[in-house]
């Protein structure tokens, strides 16, 4: 498993000798592999909460960069019918990173649909942090949105900042590189975590340090009753600059929200779907709740 | 006289078509010129342009008979020169500087708005118009009868009585001319001589905070209008320190060379003086202004402060969040983004009481967020909520099997959503406290209209949360009238 080594500059020292060619070569190589020079490893880190997807990530997810949540089609493979599954996966990720500072101010950005607009929703927010922090921001070009992220990646007080899509943005690819990798140097330099959130799925090329595609799955009810039960959302581990090259297949958890000890737990793949296993947890947690 | 008739007499008369509208906007466009002398500026509804000061006033003449000025230049002569002399050299400033852009004009300055006004327009030799303080009364004895603004029948009558001058009534009884004339001439007269106040109406309200930079050259370069805001912004920080104040909103203005202006605006979240983070927002908006070729003055004013509260912690209301935003920036950036993105675009997100899931979020000001906490009891008290609330309910199609039963199928932007799984109903009964939209309260007597909530996921894992507006009633061709409609997506 490939961990980010704080020690990655180590060996450059001791090659010192090999002549300064070589040392600033290093150098330039080390600045072109931003995720891997010493002063991204210097950096904090917030675990996610569910230890088979950390154990992917250099102890979590890292603060001062640019991560990216997108909208997963259905399971039947058709076009999602909306991203609220995305929305709190995305609520889950602010909520962590807000505890690193945890009276800092949480930015959301966004650019509403003129006819039919859903603005994240308080009351429900507030299972993942504290709805008091966010200051919300409305755009009315894409321009603007980054120029409002970038402004609070460099605010001081500053816990996270996300950026919602709209959905035509995903044509524009060159401009949306640029402007990632602008949100993800002003990222790094404040050390602010930066999250964009897409209601499609997003052009493959970007410059996020980790990339996350959410949909919402089918849940489990109280045996005999047929209500429903505690969310649950498939979740693709897409991108993951840290990822072990050798991966051809995409990492795939099925994780469920639990409301009452808010947190995350994984639904063993295997039995999402067959009824025994997770009856049972579903009772059980019921008996426990 | 006719046009015709006018032709007649002079054969070789050059005429154009009036345009009030264009005149209109001169007259405009000289009111907010003459800002440069005071901010107390009215266009003169009767006609005639004046320029007044509270115990002296003074006239700027006129073009095509009627549009007029009046300027109220109290305490604001001082910048041109200590005393009479001030006042005098105001009045040689603004007809040169008329003159210059060709405009013919006449001002005069007086005690009063009504002597300047009758001097400005029937003063016979150049130097009468200015009149000196106290000196209205004399100046104005002589001058015609027409010049106290009266209706036209008085007018008329006081000519046939051989009342010609203004000085002709001065020493009549003023009961038997009340009864007579009513009471206008005798309110004109005292208002011209100043035993009644005539209250000027200013165009914009005055700001009570306000510096002037006027340059020898024009300046147009953007560093130097920058230098020249930055000097302003420090005169004008003093100002509020003395005064005890800060500032909500801020206003520069550029009088150019050819008698044009700009402006632009700033605005902050809480009273503010500081003088470096003010210049930082005015930094974002100096690239808007247009020097043109030159600008001679400037000015900048405050039109809207609060009273300094200290600290930038002083909200009590707010608790932690509130009492770190001063210090973290994060009203410097709300102020920043406010500023292009406009103030109603950068809120805060604050709970409400009440029953109607729409109407439990509503916005506030950035500076003002919810206390900590107040939100988590808000979604303790209610329900499962969606995470994303639609802003307008989006009616839906349902097939239900049992009336009261949740739906099997929804129909949503032509997509069928076989419903799996359901929880509910939560009923939500309208606010019959709250009067209607229309205005109509809610008779007392019937159940008020509720609606019945549902979280539901359809086959395919999503989740949404639909409602039924209302009960369900048999309509006469035996359908139901109950309409179903999608409200949010949940997690």
């Amino acid at each position: 498993m490939p961990v980010i080594s704080p020690d990655a500059s180590a060996p450059s020292a001791a090659n010192d000798a090999a002549g300064p060619v070589a040392a600033a070569l290093r150098e330039k190589v080390r600045r072109l592999e931003r995720a891997h020079s010493a002063q991204r490893a210097g950096q904090q880190a917030v675990p996610l909460g569910v230890p088979a997807i950390d154990a992917l990530l250099p102890s979590g997810l890292l603060t001062g960069a640019l991560h990216e949540v997108e909208a997963g089609p259905a399971p039947s493979g058709r076009v999602a019918a909306h991203d609220g599954a995305a929305t709190a996966f995305a609520a889950h990720l602010l909520g962590r990173f807000g505890t690193l500072r945890p009276n800092g101010t949480l930015l959301w950005c966004r650019r509403p649909f003129s006819a039919s607009d859903a603005p994240p929703y308080a009351a429900a927010l507030a299972a993942w942090f504290d709805p008091a922090r966010l200051l919300m921001v409305t755009v009315r070009r894409d321009e603007d949105l980054f120029w409002a992220m970038e402004e609070g990646l460099r605010c001081p007080g500053m816990a996270a900042v996300l950026g919602e899509f709209a959905h035509s943005y995903a044509r524009e690819r060159a401009a949306d590189l640029t402007a990632g990798r602008r949100l993800s140097l002003a990222a790094e330099k404040s050390g602010v975590p930066a999250l964009l959130l897409r209601g499609q799925p997003a052009p493959p090329q970007s410059v996020c340090m980790t990339r996350w595609r959410v949909a919402s799955a089918a849940t489990h009810s109280t045996p005999g009753l047929g209500d429903v039960g505690a969310p649950r959302w498939r979740i693709e581990l897409r991108r993951n600059r840290f990822g072990a090259p050798s991966v051809t297949e995409t990492p795939t958890w099925f994780l469920e929200w639990n409301d009452e000890t808010h947190c995350l737990s994984m639904v063993p793949q295997a039995f999402h779907g067959s009824t025994r296993e997770s009856d049972a947890r579903a009772l059980e947690s019921r008996l426990v709740g | 006289m006719r046009l015709a008739d006018a032709r007649a007499l002079v054969p070789d008369l050059v005429t154009t078509p009036g345009e009030p509208q264009a005149d209109h906007r001169l007259i405009e466009t000289l009111a907010n010129w003459c800002d440069r002398y005071t901010p107390w500026v009215a266009i003169d509804p009767l006609g005639g342009a004046i320029a007044e000061e509270g115990t002296e006033a003074c006239s700027a003449g006129s073009f095509g008979g009627d549009a007029g000025l009046l300027l109220d230049v109290t305490g604001c002569a001082h910048l041109f020169g200590q005393g009479e002399a001030g006042e005098r050299a105001l009045l040689a400033d603004l007809t040169e500087r008329l003159a210059r852009h060709d405009l013919t004009c006449r001002a005069a300055m007086a005690d009063t708005a009504g002597a300047a006004w009758a001097l400005a327009r029937f003063a016979e030799r150049q130097a009468d118009l200015f009149c000196p303080p106290r000196g209205h009364r004399e100046a104005l004895a002589s001058l015609p009868i027409e010049g106290l603004r009266l209706d036209a029948p008085i007018i008329e009558t006081f000519l046939k009585l051989g009342l010609r001058r203004i000085g002709d009534l001065y020493p009549l009884p003023r009961a038997p001319l009340a009864r007579r004339f009513g009471d206008q001439p005798l309110r004109r007269l005292d208002q011209a001589l100043g035993t009644i106040t005539e209250p000027i109406e200013p165009r914009r309200t005055p700001p009570a905070f306000r510096t002037r930079l006027a340059f020898v050259e024009p300046i147009g370069r953007p560093e130097d209008i920058a230098a020249a805001t930055s000097r302003l912004l420090a005169a004008l920080c003093r100002q509020f320190e003395q005064a005890g104040v800060g500032a909500r909103r801020l206003e520069i203005a550029l009088y150019r060379v050819d008698g044009s202006v700009d402006r632009t605006a700033i605005g902050t979240s809480r009273p503010n003086r500081d003088n470096p983070r003010l210049m930082k927002l005015f930094e974002e908006k100096l690239g808007e202004l247009d020097p043109g070729f030159g600008v001679e003055l400037m000015i900048l004013a405050a039109p809207e402060v609060e009273a300094w509260s200290g600290t930038q912690d002083a909200l009590p209301d707010s608790g932690a969040i509130a009492a770190s935003l001063g210090e973290d920036g994060t009203i410097d950036l709300a102020d920043r983004l406010a500023l292009r993105l406009g103030a109603e675009n950068v809120v805060r997100l604050l709970p409400r009481d009440s029953h109607l899931p729409e109407r439990v979020q509503t916005t506030g000001a950035a500076a003002k967020p919810a206390s900590a906490g107040a939100w988590k009891r808000v979604a303790e008290m209610k329900g499962a909520r969606p995470t994303r609330l639609l802003q307008r309910p989006e009616p839906v199609d349902v097939m239900a099997h049992v009336p009261d039963d949740p739906p099997s199928v929804f129909h949503w932007r032509q997509h069928a959503h076989r419903i799996v799984r359901a929880e509910g109903p939560e009923r939500v009964a309208d606010e019959w406290w709250r009067p209607r939209p229309d205005g109509s309260r809610p008779p007392a007597n019937i159940v008020p209209p509720y609606r019945d909530y549902y979280r539901v996921e359809d086959d395919d894992g999503g989740r949404f949360w639909l409602f039924r507006d209302g009960p369900y009633r048999m309509a006469a061709n035996g359908r139901s009238t109950a309409r179903w409609f999608l409200h949010g997506f949940c997690a």
